[in-house]
């Protein structure tokens, strides 16, 4: 008589092992030596401009926008290259050794060990962030505490009034570590969330990592330009080729612009809330687009 | 009685790029195993063999007829449940630990606490790897990578176990070492399902053979039946005297219609004379 099972798909305790594992195996593959890195970028970028720091205006703010813009560069960099290079080599690699085999063939839904080898790079990508983020985040909540103090010092000293002397203090401090700074490190996540996830779209239609990475990095690169897409769209007078080819990427790819909000957070300007939502709410999407495409292919997929 | 394995006009076509007509890899295979039973799947590279296991596991989809285990379609996930799947040159993840990959397999099983320590303890006691439960799998011999997948075939306790040519490219020790434990299933009540040339290995573990030839099966039964030559008698004694060797052959002759083919001493296998001379030497 056959035994009763229940291995029903979506399963998130069989999806949390595939996800710990994927996790485990990338940072047994030494992904964190990255981290030294950061902390190398960011101590570089803390003394860069420190002549600046005895005038008493606010150039001391140039520190901090220095040390904002070197990390959230390095952050971007780091998420987007391990989002596309970690999703590609997973599946291929998995084949190749045949370890594919032996998961598939244990009572393991094929969209649960998709979702797990997407969790295990997305998990990856946030535990990296979070470390840097808690390493910016101190080092410019310090050096804030040292270029305000200083500022307010010569301020007093040439005998500004004390309203001023706020106002200077307040626009240095929006250089510090803020609530919009947190939402810049979050879109830098979900933006590599979104590489991610075309990557593993990219490695079921192809076992070559070398082929899921260049073209990883081409949907990035692209995804950027999803707005001058839209842009041709909306011209009169243009082609039906130049139409065509600007409908097909802004269908195709996924828009990365919204994420470029990050560059406007480096300059000391506040995120609002609503477009935070909406990057989440487009992330969630292409996620769901993505995974949902990948189980298509991989369900029929042969091996 | 329910079928361990219940293959039915399996059909498998792929489809290769510059050629107009797909390559017939499996072509109307039909077999059963019935529980409990070693059933040994033969046949030259390219004729099918692995193709018709990945059918069974699911990893292929058949282009025609059906593949069941335990009565269920191994297309569903549920019959996976019941399955223990050795690949043929197995690598594990490098990364892990044998101890750690047991707990990979039995966790993706359903697995959990105590449960699952002891029986990833039990597995490695079993396939003799207990010493090196620490040591990453990267670092694993051949012999030690087909043993540590028997284990994790066994991890969820299945019914039936596929083994893709467990012995390729182990040595005669590590070889033995596998039939035994394929013995040992076989004394729990698992039925196997292995492929192998290896025929003499076959020949050994196996109650039912069959043998596919370019896709299609053109030999099936017990082993006994398929072995023996039905027009032929062996005797074999031992300590026999000339005198009385002479007197049977003497008495055979006089027989009509009877005829002696071959007197002589029987011979051991090189794999025998091989393991007796390294494994079971006593002094160096």
């Amino acid at each position: 008589m056959s035994r009763v099972t229940r291995n029903r798909p979506l399963n998130p305790r069989r999806i949390g092992v595939i996800t710990l594992h994927t996790f485990t195996q990338l940072v047994r593959m030494k992904v964190f030596y990255f981290l030294g890195f950061f902390a190398l970028i960011v101590m570089v970028s803390n003394l860069l401009k420190i002549q600046d720091l005895g005038r008493p205006d606010l150039s001391g703010a140039e520190v901090l926008r220095s040390i904002r813009s070197w990390s959230l560069g390095t952050m971007t960099l780091f998420s987007v290259v391990l989002g596309v290079v970690a999703t590609a080599l997973l599946l291929p690699k998995d084949i190749e050794d045949r370890t594919l085999y032996t998961v598939l063939a244990k009572p393991v839904p094929r969209i649960d060990y998709l979702i797990g080898k997407l969790g295990g790079v997305l998990m990856l990508l946030f535990v990296s962030l979070l470390v840097m983020d808690l390493l910016m985040s101190g080092v410019l909540a310090l050096r804030t505490h040292f270029v305000v103090a200083e500022q307010v010092a010569g301020l007093q000293a040439r005998g500004w009034a004390a309203d001023q002397i706020e106002a200077v203090r307040l626009e240095t401090a929006k250089q510090g570590p803020t609530w919009s700074l947190q939402g810049a490190v979050l879109l830098v996540f979900l933006r590599a969330a979104v590489v991610a996830s075309s990557a593993l779209l990219l490695s079921v239609l192809s076992t070559s990592t070398l082929f899921t990475t260049i073209t990883g990095v081409l949907v990035y690169f692209i995804g950027n330009f999803q707005g001058v897409a839209r842009k041709i769209m909306s011209e009169e007078g243009m082609g039906f080729a130049e139409r065509g080819a600007a409908l097909a990427i802004s269908t195709i790819f996924p828009d990365f612009g919204i994420y470029n909000m990050v560059d406007m957070v480096i300059q000391g300007e506040a995120l609002a809330a609503v477009v935070v939502g909406k990057a989440i709410g487009l992330t969630c999407f292409y996620l769901l687009l993505h995974v949902f495409v990948s189980w298509l292919v991989f369900a029929k997929k042969e091996f | 009685m329910e079928k361990a394995v219940e293959i039915q006009d399996l059909v498998k076509d792929f489809r290769t790029p510059g050629r107009k007509l797909p390559l017939r890899a499996v072509d109307r295979v039909s077999l059963t195993i019935a529980p409990g039973e070693v059933y040994g799947l033969i046949g030259p590279n390219g004729s099918g063999k692995s193709t018709t296991m990945k059918a069974l596991l699911g990893l292929v989809q058949p282009d025609a007829g059906t593949c069941k285990i335990f009565g269920n379609d191994s297309m569903q996930v549920d019959s996976r449940q019941d399955v223990g799947f050795l690949p043929e040159n197995p690598y594990f993840y490098k990364h892990l630990t044998g101890a750690e990959t047991l707990r990979y397999y039995g966790k993706l099983c359903g697995l959990r606490g105590k449960a699952l320590e002891g029986k990833v303890k039990e597995l490695l006691e079993l396939v003799d790897l207990g010493g090196a439960s620490d040591r990453r799998v990267g670092g694993y011999s051949k012999g030690m990578l087909q043993r540590i997948g028997l284990a994790q075939a066994l991890v969820q306790e299945p019914r039936l176990v596929i083994l893709d040519e467990p012995t390729a490219g182990v040595d005669p020790v590590g070889s033995r070492e596998i039939r035994d434990l394929i013995f040992d299933l076989k004394e729990r009540g698992i039925t196997v399902f292995l492929c192998s040339h290896l025929l003499e290995q076959v020949q050994e573990v196996c109650d039912r053979v069959g043998i596919i030839y370019r896709g299609k099966m053109v030999k099936e039964g017990p082993l006994d039946d398929l072995l023996s030559i039905g027009d032929q008698t062996e005797l074999i004694l031992r300590d026999a005297s000339p005198e009385l060797l002479e007197k049977l052959e003497a008495m055979i002759r006089s027989e009509a219609g009877t005829e002696l083919l071959r007197c002589g001493r029987p011979k051991t296998t090189l794999e025998k004379l091989f393991l007796q001379e390294t494994v079971g030497r006593k002094h160096p």
